[in-house]
């Protein structure tokens, strides 16, 4: 009964070009983390309040999947089945440990904002679908993008949440004031109920975008196969 | 701290809801509240998973302090997790293969459930002893059971309403939970007048 | 099957020996500008409730009561910062404090004046209350006012917001009484903790000995 070392499809074939730039930017938008496949859901309500703990959080993330995909993939070929999702899981783990000294290195304050959500990473569910789904099957150049791509379209997501949270609740914008000293602000948004708000808006307006751009793609479609077959 | 164990036990049922107010466990907060059957044999499992081990981690956490060996805290509480997890499943497949086919697609998925690593942390972090350790870890899970069930059963009532279909779904879950996370605020300060 | 076992236990030795390397690696690198860091805040915070302040000494005290001089913010239990200026003369005395608020930990500095008794400053240095309502206890003017001259020889209490009578009372802000009250008690337990060992001492922290 001998088990493959790895139960992975045959390796990919050579990517072009495109293909390549398509891991990245695939997590920036079209499979945006947060809007579209609703992953990363924890710190996405919680480190939300202002913008600047939003980027941080973000970037911090994004740090973490990237290196991560990295090294998973790097031993992708050498892992067993049976322990894969123990090594994806202690190699997340290593990463957060690292970003966790990193960030208190760089700015204390930030740190004690982030709190208890940078270990949190480890169990974002985030990272461990993209180790799991890419960075162990991919080549460790796009799995590196595929990190960069999705870290960057989450921290892009808990930017938006941040903006409109931070504008609404505070009346500040990383920390400017944008509004007089007369500006009652609304602090529903910083509050948990205003997290959970301000995601159900982003999320259906970014749905409702889609769907007309998708709509509109339909009609354009629709036109053309009208054209040709008129010629 | 010195906290009272009671003021524990509150606190992390109802004043800081590890759900409604500390947002953690989201993903399978919003994934699993569909179905009141799959609710609350998700929020039983995550409360055996988080009891056991925070337990554990209690001890490895003694045996770190011991060795100077701080640094390792976030890998050996993951991985305590994902072995107590990976023995549970094997521990329902062999004595219940009925249970298991009930829930054992979601044992995997209390791995990544962020409230499940945070037990521990905050135990650790807030210098709790055996005892506070032990019934914060029961309050916690025990919130998190509280609001997935009770948002499954608000959902399974809305099904029956008549929704606009941009909304349905993550959207109109998140908005329910919004005012069910208002509702919890009015717990707030409770026991807080020494 | 042993072929495969054998060669997975040497996969997540090395796998481990990997990772413990990488961890260990960041931490040496950084635990110095951590440090560094922690102490630059804490000197900062000194600084704001202490203007012109040029030395510090961080004293703490023993269980008998003896004060020793800490060699670094890091030493844990009972402590207080003294003061001093350019010329050397004692300033005052600046005290941390921390109480349960409302939603978590509040964390504050004080400065109190041993000639007087009396608590001239206090500053929040992190909190996690209410966002508008706790959170004024940082900001409120009127509420930042009860700590120009808060008389520290009856033990302080907080009251409803424009009952002050007595100077040692702290007017709370309405609205927001809980984190009022917790910077009451935070107050009054420390007070009680660490001014008795800085009167008794005085004559050595004036010298700054």
């Amino acid at each position: 009964m001998d088990q493959p070392v790895s139960c992975h499809p045959a390796t990919p074939q050579q990517s072009t070009p495109e293909q390549t730039m398509t891991a990245f930017t695939a997590g920036l938008w079209k499979q945006n983390p947060v809007f579209v496949m609703v992953l990363g859901m924890c710190p996405t309500l919680a480190i939300t309040n202002s913008v600047r703990n939003a980027i941080a959080m973000g970037l911090a993330t994004t740090f973490v999947m990237a290196s991560a995909n990295g090294f998973i993939s790097l031993i992708r070929k050498l892992v067993p089945k049976q322990v894969r999702i123990a090594t994806y899981i202690l190699m997340i783990a290593t990463s957060v440990t690292i970003v966790d000294y990193l960030v208190k290195a760089i700015s204390i304050p930030v740190y004690k904002a982030l709190g208890a959500f940078i270990p949190l990473i480890v169990s974002n569910c985030l990272t461990l679908e993209r180790a799991e789904s890419y960075a162990g099957r991919n080549p460790i150049f796009k799995s590196i993008l595929d990190g960069l791509g999705m870290g960057l379209g989450f921290t892009f997501a808990l930017t938006c949440l941040g903006t409109v949270r931070e504008v609404l609740g505070a009346g500040t914008f990383l920390g400017f004031p944008l509004f007089g000293p007369n500006f009652e602000p609304w602090v529903l948004f910083l509050l948990p109920p205003g997290g959970f708000i301000t995601l159900a808006m982003w999320l259906l307006t970014f749905t409702l975008w889609r769907e007309r751009a998708a709509k509109r793609k339909k009609a354009r479609e629709a036109a053309e196969q009208i054209a040709v077959e008129a010629a | 701290m010195n906290e009272s164990l009671s003021h524990i036990f509150v606190d992390a049922l109802l004043i800081n809801n590890f759900v409604l107010c500390v947002f953690l466990g989201m993903c399978s907060f919003i994934g699993l509240s569909g179905k009141f059957s799959t609710a609350w044999r998700m929020g039983v499992s995550v409360m055996f998973v988080i009891i056991v081990s925070s337990i554990l981690a209690y001890g490895t956490n003694i045996l770190l302090v011991r060795f100077h060996a701080e640094y390792l805290r976030i890998i050996t509480y993951i991985v305590i997790i994902a072995s107590t997890v990976q023995l549970t499943e094997m521990f329902i497949k062999k004595n219940s293969p009925s249970l298991f086919r009930a829930m054992g697609v979601y044992l995997p998925l209390i791995t990544t459930n962020c409230a499940v690593l945070a037990v521990p942390l905050f135990q650790t972090s807030r210098n709790y002893n055996f005892i506070q350790s032990v019934v914060f870890a029961i309050a916690a899970s025990g919130g998190y059971t509280m609001a997935i069930v009770i948002l499954s059963l608000v959902r399974e009532r809305v099904e029956l309403s008549d929704v606009p279909n941009l909304a349905k779904g993550t959207a109109l879950t998140l908005i329910l939970a919004a005012i069910l996370s208002m509702a919890f605020m009015g717990f707030g300060g409770m026991g807080n007048g020494e | 099957m042993t072929g495969n076992a054998s060669q997975m236990i040497r996969l997540m030795a090395a796998v481990s020996l990997l990772c413990g390397l990488l961890i260990v690696g960041t931490e040496i690198n950084t635990s110095a500008r951590i440090r560094h860091n922690q102490e630059a805040i804490m000197r900062e915070s000194v600084a704001q409730l202490l203007p012109g302040i040029e030395k510090q000494i961080i004293y703490g005290i023993q269980p008998s009561g003896e004060l020793v001089i800490l060699p670094n913010v890091e030493t844990p239990g009972p402590r207080f910062f003294a003061g001093y200026d350019a010329s050397g003369k004692f300033l005052d005395v600046v005290i941390e404090a921390s109480e349960r608020g409302y939603a978590d930990v509040i964390s504050a500095m004080y400065r109190y004046s041993p000639a007087t008794r009396t608590i001239t400053g206090f500053q929040v240095i992190d909190m996690k209350e209410t966002p508008g309502l706790g959170n004024k206890i940082g900001s409120d003017a009127g509420f930042l006012e009860n700590f120009k001259q808060l008389d520290a020889t009856h033990p302080i209490g907080t009251v409803k917001h424009g009952a002050k009578k007595n100077p040692w009372e702290i007017d709370a802000i309405s609205g927001a009484t809980i984190s009022s009250r917790a910077v009451g008690r935070m107050l009054q337990k420390s007070v009680a903790e660490i001014t008795p060992a800085v009167q008794r001492n005085l004559d050595r922290i004036q010298r700054g000995q």
